[in-house]
């Protein structure tokens, strides 16, 4: 195969790196490297050195080329060959001519070695031809016939699909449709509004593009994106096929029989916010006691309840302080909240209540609630009016939060487990700024209060937001793409099974749940679920796995195309596994600020630091590198790894490492993992100084001279 | 501990008085930062504004710190929510007036547009009265002269017992007033002794040095000050002149040095307050909107002012209105002088009062 690969290089001199650099040189040590042509020009983007490229690749019949110019982070669309032409784009400009000395001869070597590098990976790589799977449904599955659940499909229907909405209720509509009025959602933000929710259960039930299940309940979801084999039970057991899910599950109200010591469960007087939501609905003509008094945040933001703000409570009691005050002009309603929360537009609302000379609000903290003949005595400490007060009530509101409903519910034959994983108090996990909707399962999404705690209005929009990604997620399968992050990438795992042990580890490891296994324990992939991470190579202690275009075979020979200087140049090699989510674009950003480190570091771009493979690290050791750098995303709860588990998977096979260093008879300080932020750019030199100081403090790799 | 109980009716007063929104306070504290006067453990205005909020009266009234806001503006300039803090301490200060008028009506009188006529109406029949006493309620023939008028013993008597009588009335409500104050520091403790409370408060007031921390609206130091200092000018030059009626050929000539103190001080009276008249009429951004009892006082002290100016001109001039122009200013007089303690330049003894409490407990 490599003899096959007609291969030409390019080396542009523009951005500095012909002051730098000795291209001229560069195009010397690419020759060696059995390439067809080897071109240098000083400004390879421009339309005239681009033309030079594209002559040559009809000329010449080249399979492959080389870019080394500037990160393939820039030019992206410029130098994308698409099917026809494998490219590599080898970075000079950021990761030699920017970071070194000009003309020294350590930084020429490092760009040699880049070169090196660039040509090795195009020879040992290849295009990806995508896996397209079978019978791909354009369909997609609703779970939850809410606010959240009616209005995906709504979306999804608009859009040209055909949407199949369960509802395990006999009607449609969830909490919003046990409202009596909802908060205004409308500009001026001051009038109660009729519920939302009926306009739009009647504009579902009317789609003859949404099919609705309602009392129905799902037994099994089996399958991958592009097809959800789902098992459901209405009347008879039934089967549906879809091609992605949207799981609108809702939320289900926090346990208030917790909160006695506001007077729950022993006073009638005290009552949840949904208790008297159903109490005005049931009669709204009702003419309400003098005094009621709300307690926000009633088992919220409380390390004894509910840990987080579940944002609608505030919305809740400024929308039922209006039905107090509409129904009985001589009332007068207090507040004693945390902090008020009326994000947005909502401020206009909250103002529209304080408006009212017969609302109080103060922050404070209740202490005590009291039954005093007829009326509660609320004693409430930390006010802002300067000392402790009390206040007799006639009826005492919680606004109590929102926990999300269980996805276990969704039966999901996966073998990590019926529901959706998890992150922090329970609902699914999702990254809430860059993947608020994706859940670790390709092709489903998780929309409204399933995710996080949200509003009705924010339920809406969010739903319209998880439809599209269900929709995206059915035409990338088509194709044979990958979801997200990497969007549109082709490649994807290719097991070589001859050599695979069932030892489990790749179906273990991947966050997403791409592989099911026989009982036996044989990876059985699922190439539509997965999210091409990589994590599976890195787990794989046989090397069974790899990607066409990034491949245990391919990493290898890389990391052996480095020039080794002997023992007694005294000049070390250090390699750098280098995530190329957020630490490739730190380092890029520190090159482009024009911060310097040293030459003698390798760097190697990987999907996810999760897909770094032991034998790397073996290899590089007993080729002689001093030193391994594996830089990655930040884990934890609050992590920032676009595999969610990338991370902590390599703080937990580092122990494996030290193993290896240990037969090795090699020092612990070797191999180093450091997670970094993508706005971390300038702790870039910094890490890399201190790594040289360690790796000099401890001596050059013993390997060298073997 | 205090037991909740909301005086709506203070609540709505205070609303209407102040103009401003006060009901719409966050409580985000932004008032206290910006505040001058705010102590580091007080956060003043902001707990005021909820006071106000809950209408929490009895705090609010005779509460030292609500005298001590000369109303700079920087708290309603930097509200985020355009609540207007200093308009409502303002608004507190101006129920204040009334709540300790002694006789109340007179509060009540000076505090609505509805009773100007009534507030009108009293002098003019009393000045009349004494005038019809004195023989003199006519117009004299011959050269001006105002003595012919109104005769000076009759004058200076009358006016100054109405005066008397007057500050005498209200010296209850300053009483109360003062008793009410202390009620709000059940622990209170003495820090300085009175008279050298009143010491310091009186330099605080001669210096106008807390004007000058100030910087919303930075001209008032100087407009105050002018129509300060004109004022105390005037009130020598005007215990002068009494004593001068008696002792000296009056009226005194125009090259007299007490008569162009006189002048001087009501040009400076004329430039500060046309200074406040026009930055109320047109920079209200900076010095928020104005209420009756703000007009009340500026165009009294002004047409007071002028008519004095005026009176000394026909006089001069030989005007056949001099006697109406004369009796004009005579009623303008009393709104400023004998009325003080009912309308806004009630300040002047409130005031001084809650600095003095302020400065002996050591508030700072």
């Amino acid at each position: 195969m490599v003899l096959d690969k007609k291969i030409g290089i390019y080396i542009c001199s523009g951005c500095g790196i012909g002051n730098c650099l000795d291209v001229t040189k560069l195009s010397q040590a690419a020759s060696t490297e059995n390439t067809l042509i080897c071109k240098i020009h000083k400004a390879l983007c421009s339309p005239e050195g681009f033309e030079i490229i594209k002559k040559d690749i009809e000329k010449e019949q080249l399979s492959g080329i080389c870019v080394a110019a500037c990160s393939p982070r820039e030019k992206t669309e410029l130098f994308n060959f698409r099917d026809h032409i494998q490219v590599e784009r080898i970075n000079i400009r950021e990761l030699a001519a920017w970071i070194g000395e000009p003309g020294e001869e350590n930084t020429q070597v490092a760009a040699e070695d880049y070169l090196r590098m660039g040509i090795t990976k195009l020879k040992t790589t290849s295009i990806p031809e995508p896996y397209i799977e079978d019978e791909i449904c354009n369909d997609i599955l609703v779970v939850g016939g809410g606010v959240s659940g009616v209005t995906a499909a709504i979306e999804g229907a608009k859009a040209g699909y055909t949407i199949c909405l369960i509802e395990k209720e006999n009607d449609l509509g969830g909490w919003a449709n046990k409202l009596y009025k909802q908060i205004p959602f409308k500009a001026p933000y001051d009038q109660l509004k009729e519920p939302l929710v009926t306009e739009l259960i009647a504009e579902a039930e009317n789609n003859k593009f949404i099919r609705i299940y309602k009392s129905t309940a799902i037994l099994q979801i089996d399958g991958h994106p592009g097809r959800f084999e789902i098992a459901i039970k209405h009347v008879k057991t039934e089967k549906i096929v879809v091609g992605a899910i949207v799981a609108a599950m809702g939320w289900k109200p926090y346990n208030a029989k917790a909160l006695s010591q506001l007077g729950y469960g022993t006073s009638d007087k005290v009552l949840t916010n949904l208790e008297f939501e159903t109490l005005i609905k049931g009669n709204p003509k009702q003419r309400l006691p003098g005094t009621i008094l709300f307690i926000q945040c009633a088992g919220s933001r409380d390390k004894d309840h509910l840990p987080y703000c579940s944002s609608y409570c505030c919305g809740t009691s400024l929308k039922q302080t209006k039905y107090i005050r509409e129904s009985n002009p001589d009332s007068s309603v207090y507040i004693v909240y945390k902090d008020i929360r009326t994000p947005g537009m909502y401020e206009e609302f909250y103002k529209e209540v304080q408006r009212d000379d017969r609302v109080f609000f103060t922050k404070g903290d209740v202490e005590k609630v009291e039954t005093q003949s007829e009326k509660l005595k609320v004693i409430i400490k930390n006010t802002l009016l300067g000392d402790d007060i009390s206040i007799m009530a006639d009826m005492i509101i919680l606004a109590t939060g929102m926990t999300p409903a269980t996805t276990a519910d969704l039966n999901l034959s996966y073998r990590l487990g019926k529901g959706l994983p998890e992150l922090k108090y329970e609902f699914s996990d999702s990254h809430f700024i860059c993947f608020p909707y994706e859940t670790r399962r390709t092709g489903i999404y998780a929309a409204g209060a399933l995710r996080a705690p949200m509003d009705i209005s924010a339920c809406i929009e969010d739903a319209g937001g998880a439809m599209l990604k269900a929709i995206q997620c059915i035409e990338a399968t088509k194709r044979g793409e990958a979801v997200h992050p990497r969007a549109g990438d082709k490649s994807y795992p290719v097991l070589f099974m001859d050599r695979c042990t069932d030892c489990k580890r790749c179906t273990e490891e991947c966050p997403f749940g791409m592989y099911d296994e026989t009982e036996k324990g044989t990876p059985l992939p699922n190439p539509a679920r997965c999210r091409r991470c990589g994590i599976c190579m890195g787990s794989c202690p046989e090397r069974v796995i790899s990607f066409a275009d990034f491949s245990i075979n391919s990493v290898s020979a890389m990391i052996k195309s480095v020039s080794m200087p002997d023992e007694f140049e005294e000049k070390l090699r250090v390699l750098a596994f280098v995530c190329e989510n957020d630490a490739y674009p730190a380092l890029e950003m520190a090159a482009r600020k024009g911060l310097k480190w040293s030459p003698f570091i390798r760097i190697i771009p990987v999907r996810c630091i999760g897909s770094i493979n032991k034998v790397w690290i073996s290899d590089a050791l007993s080729c002689g590198y001093d030193g391994i750098l594996q830089i990655g995303c930040k884990p934890g709860d609050d992590y920032q790894c676009h595999y969610i588990q990338g991370s902590e998977l390599t703080q937990k096979r580092g122990e494996n490492l030290q193993e290896t260093l240990q037969t090795m008879m090699l020092e612990p300080e070797r191999i180093k993992t450091v997670f970094v932020e993508i706005t971390d750019y300038h702790k870039i030199p910094v890490i890399f100084e201190e790594y040289m100081n360690e790796i000099e403090a401890i001596g050059p790799n013993p390997f060298k001279s073997m | 501990m205090i037991e909740v109980l909301p005086d709506i009716q203070f609540k709505k007063e205070l609303r209407r008085v102040s103009k401003a929104p006060l009901n719409e306070c966050i409580q985000c504290g932004t008032c206290s930062v910006v505040c001058s006067l705010a102590p580091d453990e007080k956060p003043f205005p902001r707990k005021e504004m909820i006071w106000a909020g809950w209408g929490m009266k009895e705090k609010l009234i005779a509460n030292p710190d609500v005298w001590l806001c000369y109303q700079c503006g920087d708290c309603s300039t930097y509200c985020p929510r355009g609540v207007k803090p200093s308009e409502v301490l303002a608004g507190v200060r101006q129920i204040t007036y009334r709540q300790y008028a002694r006789p109340r009506f007179l509060g009540e009188i000076m505090s609505h547009p509805k009773w100007l006529p009534v507030a009108l109406l009293i002098p003019v029949v009393i000045i009349s009265v004494i005038l019809k006493i004195a023989g003199t309620l006519s117009i004299p023939e011959g050269p001006v002269n105002y003595s012919k008028f109104f005769p000076h013993a009759w004058l200076n008597v009358s006016f100054t017992l109405l005066t008397f009588f007057s500050y005498g009335l209200a010296y209850s409500g300053l009483k109360k007033f003062w008793k009410d104050i202390k009620m709000q520091f059940p622990d209170f403790q003495m820090k300085k002794s009175y008279f050298n409370s009143f010491r310091e408060s009186l330099i605080a007031i001669f210096s106008h040095s807390r004007f000058g921390k100030c910087s919303s609206q930075k001209s008032r130091r100087v407009s105050h000050f002018l129509v300060f200092y004109g004022f105390v000018l005037l009130l020598f030059v005007t215990a002068y002149a009494i004593v001068a009626t008696i002792t000296h050929h009056y009226p005194l000539g125009f090259l007299n040095p007490f008569k162009i103190a006189g002048n001087v001080a009501g040009l400076m009276l004329i430039a500060g307050l046309g200074m406040m008249i026009i930055n109320r009429l047109f920079n209200r951004k900076n010095f928020g909107s104005s209420n009756y009892s703000d007009w009340l006082l500026l165009v009294s002290l002004f047409f007071l002012t002028v008519s004095g100016l005026v009176v000394e001109m026909s006089r001069l001039l030989n005007w056949g209105s001099a006697y109406h122009l004369y009796f004009l200013h005579l009623v303008c007089v009393w709104f400023v002088i004998i009325y003080l303690p009912y309308t806004k330049f009630g300040h002047l003894i409130y005031r001084t009062l809650a600095m003095m409490i302020a400065t002996s407990i050591g508030r700072n």
